[in-house]
């Protein structure tokens, strides 16, 4: 009997889980999921990107410690969305943990967040496919947002991460961050390439793809992207939200 | 406050078993806790009676054993306890009072807790988070270990 993974499941039970998954870094897989949680109504974030911790300085959460309740962990409240990241437990400290212990600490992060009434949870996991993974397989049967740049590269890299949620009979949403960037007048720049990539690779594996722009503007939301209403999160509400509702 | 947390976890897992097995009436549930979380245990009987009812727990006891962990570095070999990090785990609850990293969260000690010797965070604990190490039921009189 492992009395953490039980209270976890229980607690994502009736949930709406989404994970936002990335073969690499870079890719801007902490915004897309910031951006995601912030358009559906009624959600916690939570961040499993330990090693990073990149949703606390998205939000200008660094140094903030979660209040702890009978309720347990409390999530830091921004509007209606609620935060909960290992950066609120151990402040600015380096996280170093061997493999199994780092599924333990998600299992305890899920398992004693107050996930209070939320209809969703998103799951924002580091790049890769590691135990963060797998720890949530166990926990909740998810839905996979897979990200992804436009470049070759970055395309090959995710093509694991989509190959092995194919294997697991998970059929994902592939999302193209910095796909384009508007330039007035119906043209379109595309400074990572164009899409031929990332749409193969949908094709291949069945999945629906979502492009999301270039906003340089998003560069002055870094510690309060909670107040960003510009033309990426248009996008996702428009396009990526309808796929999850 | 997190000794509630703790006390849901054990209660929710233990409902589950009971009602798997088909236990109507839970006499002792022996609980094992990481002595280094430092957990309250005043306090986590309390939230423990007090979110028991209803349930097949209604007039459970709870039993708590604090487990001292041995620690191995996986670089230099050593092996050693709580007592070799104690200045360590002092100076990390003076800098975060009550709540902790490792009072919410045990399995985070390989992040928190050097080695003494060779000052390596790679570091394996043999006992690890909460366990639930024994259910005694009405029924048989008996007491059950469960894994
Ligand atoms: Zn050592």
């Amino acid at each position: 009997m492992e009395p953490l993974r039980q209270l976890a499941k229980e607690k994502l039970r009736g949930k709406k889980a989404i994970a936002v998954m990335s073969a690499k870094g870079g890719v801007g897989k902490s915004l897309v999921s910031a951006l995601l949680a912030l358009s559906l109504r009624g959600a916690v974030l939570v961040d499993l990107d330990v090693h990073t911790m990149a949703t606390t300085k998205l939000f200008g959460l660094e140094d903030k410690l979660h209040e702890v309740t009978k309720n347990g962990i409390e999530p830091f409240k921004l509007g209606e969305l609620g935060v909960v990241s290992l950066g609120g437990i151990v402040k600015d400290k380096y996280v170093v943990l061997p493999g199994g212990n780092a599924g333990e600490v998600m299992e305890s992060l899920v398992a004693y967040a107050n996930l209070g009434d939320a209809n969703y949870v998103v799951f924002d996991l580091p790049p890769g496919l590691g135990d963060e993974v797998l720890t949530l397989e166990r926990l909740t049967d998810f839905f996979p947002v897979v990200v992804t740049t436009p470049s070759a590269v970055s395309v090959k890299v995710v093509e694991y991460v989509m190959r092995y949620l194919n294997e697991r009979e998970k059929r994902p949403l592939l999302v193209v961050n910095m796909a384009y960037m508007d330039c007035g007048d119906d043209k379109v720049a595309r400074p990572f390439g164009d899409l031929k990539n990332a749409e193969d690779l949908a094709k291949r594996y069945n999945a629906p793809v979502v492009e999301l722009p270039i906003d340089p503007s998003l560069e002055s939301y870094i510690g309060k992207v909670h107040e960003y209403d510009g033309v990426v999160k248009g996008k996702v509400k428009k396009e990526l939200v309808p796929y999850l509702t | 406050m997190h000794e509630w947390s703790v006390a849901d976890a054990v209660i929710r897992t233990v409902v589950n078993w009971a009602s798997e097995n088909h236990v109507t009436q839970v006499k002792k549930v022996k609980v094992g806790i990481p002595s280094f979380s430092f957990l309250d245990v005043e306090i986590l009987k309390e939230a423990f009676d007090t979110m028991k009812g209803d349930s097949p727990l209604d007039k459970a006891e709870l039993e708590v054993v604090f487990k001292d962990p041995i620690f191995k570095c996986r670089n230099c070999g050593l092996t050693f306890s709580l007592k070799d990090v104690s200045d360590q785990l002092e100076s990390l609850k003076g800098e975060f009072g009550e709540e902790y990293p490792l009072h919410l969260m045990p399995a985070l000690a390989p992040s928190f807790l050097k080695c003494p010797r060779c000052g390596s965070h790679d570091i394996v604990a043999e006992t690890q988070d909460i366990t639930i190490d024994g259910i005694e039921v009405e029924e048989s009189g008996t007491a059950q270990t469960v894994g």
